[in-house]
């Protein structure tokens, strides 16, 4: 075996032995997450850590529930900008939001919400469509560290290319109505925050907690693997209510889940799927 | 050790050297090709590049199959990884200022495929140069298509882009290891 090769096995066994010991000591089961996208981020984790192994970061994290959660942080990755993903949000206008209108009451649940930018400007999208009176919109992440992130409703100052895909999205207003300036910060309007429900949930081992009219959850499965990924879907479907809405991101299918003959995909849209079973 | 995929990383300069590459193309690879050529969030690639390919060239959604005679485009905005014969795309932050990143790419290689894999880098950009580096310190087969690029010496081939069918060739029909009883 040559040096490479075996410093590899070698990395790959610590990476193993850190998952194993932060499952059975926390509670936290990474092992089915995909691995390769895993092993960056843990990489990246050292370096920012300093931390010359995973051995050491494994002896670290067994030991302080402050370690785990600055790990856990690592793990995830929400960019940190509002309407990230204009099409999305024009699409979701366009397609979902008129039959929203038709019904008495919406629960809206945001998987995965990270430090909550995505919830932020669904709830703004939500408001200027007159629907916010009878939307309720959970937000949970598996991670409590970021959630508190959220809950306080301050983002990064949006910049230029922000307001312009605001625009893009189909806003109707302006996007720096929506927040007071604070230095470089953005403190969200009251109305949007209170109005937000922001949980602890993991969706890789926690179960179905409510059911929703619209599951947003788009990007969040790309960090398990296949199979948890079938089982996260399995989830997903059992919390979403006949005829609801089910959005993922733009490069995610049902293609290979069991549940892809239960949902219709809404022709044109990136990826927002109907719940029709 | 026998090929099981091809990396292909390259930046946008070299998008007219990667459309040849994959022209001539042999019409029955045995292997799977992911690809990285930087772009942007609104390129129109997978079609050009599709042209004069004899086999499909797709941007594969989360959790696909890698599939041999199939060009494994990364889509934009998300990092292309691979995990023994999956896709994996992540939107983790960019990488020199690139998503897709190549060295995302090589990195997973590396760790997935190790010896069996081979990488091919166009130079001219810093990205792709760490990746290449750890994929051939997995024993990967590996080369350089373009000007030499600092930081990667020893072992990696510099190719002429007349000189990288022969390298392809060479690496296809290498001689299966002996089976033993």
């Amino acid at each position: 075996m040559s040096g490479g090769a075996s410093g590899a096995a070698l990395e790959s066994l610590e990476a193993d032995l850190l998952l194993e010991g932060v499952a059975r000591h926390w509670g936290f089961d990474l092992r089915s997450h995909a691995r390769p996208l895993l092993l960056r981020r843990l990489r990246r984790h050292l370096r920012e850590e300093r931390l010359a192994s995973f051995s050491a970061l494994q002896a670290r994290v067994l030991h302080d529930a402050q370690a785990l959660e600055s790990l856990l942080r690592a793990l995830s990755c929400a960019e940190p900008t509002l309407f990230t993903d204009a099409a999305f949000f024009r699409d979701f206008r366009a397609r979902v939001v008129p039959v929203l209108r038709t019904w008495p009451s919406v629960r809206v649940w945001h998987v995965g919400c990270g430090t909550g930018e995505d919830t932020h400007a669904l709830a703004i999208l939500l408001h200027e469509e007159g629907l916010w009176g009878r939307c309720r919109l959970y937000a949970s992440d598996a991670c409590e560290g970021v959630l508190a992130d959220a809950r306080t409703g301050v983002v990064p100052l949006p910049d230029a290319a922000a307001a312009r895909r605001y625009e893009e999205s189909g806003g109707r207003g302006r996007l720096a109505s929506w927040y007071t300036r604070d230095g470089d910060w953005a403190q969200l309007r009251p109305e949007l925050r209170d109005g937000i429900f922001f949980t602890q949930h993991n969706l890789a081992t926690d179960g179905s907690f409510n059911e929703f009219q619209v599951i947003v959850c788009r990007d969040v499965l790309l960090a398990f693997n296949r199979s948890l990924h079938n089982r996260a879907h399995t989830r997903l479907h059992e919390s979403l209510a006949r005829f609801g809405y089910l959005c993922l991101g733009r490069k995610e299918s049902l293609s290979r889940t069991p549940q892809v003959a239960a949902y219709e995909e809404l022709e044109g849209s990136g990826r927002i799927f109907r719940r029709v079973t | 050790m026998s090929l099981g995929l091809l990396v292909v990383g390259a930046p946008r300069g070299a998008a007219a050297d990667v459309e040849a590459l994959l022209a001539r193309l042999p019409p029955a690879l045995p292997v799977p090709v992911a690809l990285v050529l930087h772009r942007g969030p609104f390129d129109a690639l997978a079609a050009p590049l599709g042209r004069g390919c004899p086999f499909p060239v797709v941007e594969p959604d989360d959790k696909d199959d890698l599939v041999p005679g199939r060009v494994h485009l990364a889509p934009a905005g998300y990092h292309l990884l691979v995990d023994r014969g999956t896709v994996v795309l992540s939107v983790e932050p960019p990488e020199h200022g690139c998503r897709p990143a190549i060295d995302a790419l090589l990195e997973s290689a590396a760790d997935s495929y190790g010896a069996s894999a081979a990488g091919l880098l166009f130079t001219g950009h810093e990205d792709g140069v760490a990746g290449l580096a750890r994929l051939q310190a997995r024993g990967g087969q590996v080369a350089t298509v373009g000007e030499a690029e600092a930081g990667l010496e020893g072992g990696v081939e510099h190719l002429a882009p007349a000189e990288v069918d022969a390298w392809l060739g060479r690496l296809l029909h290498a001689p299966r290891g002996r089976v033993v009883p």
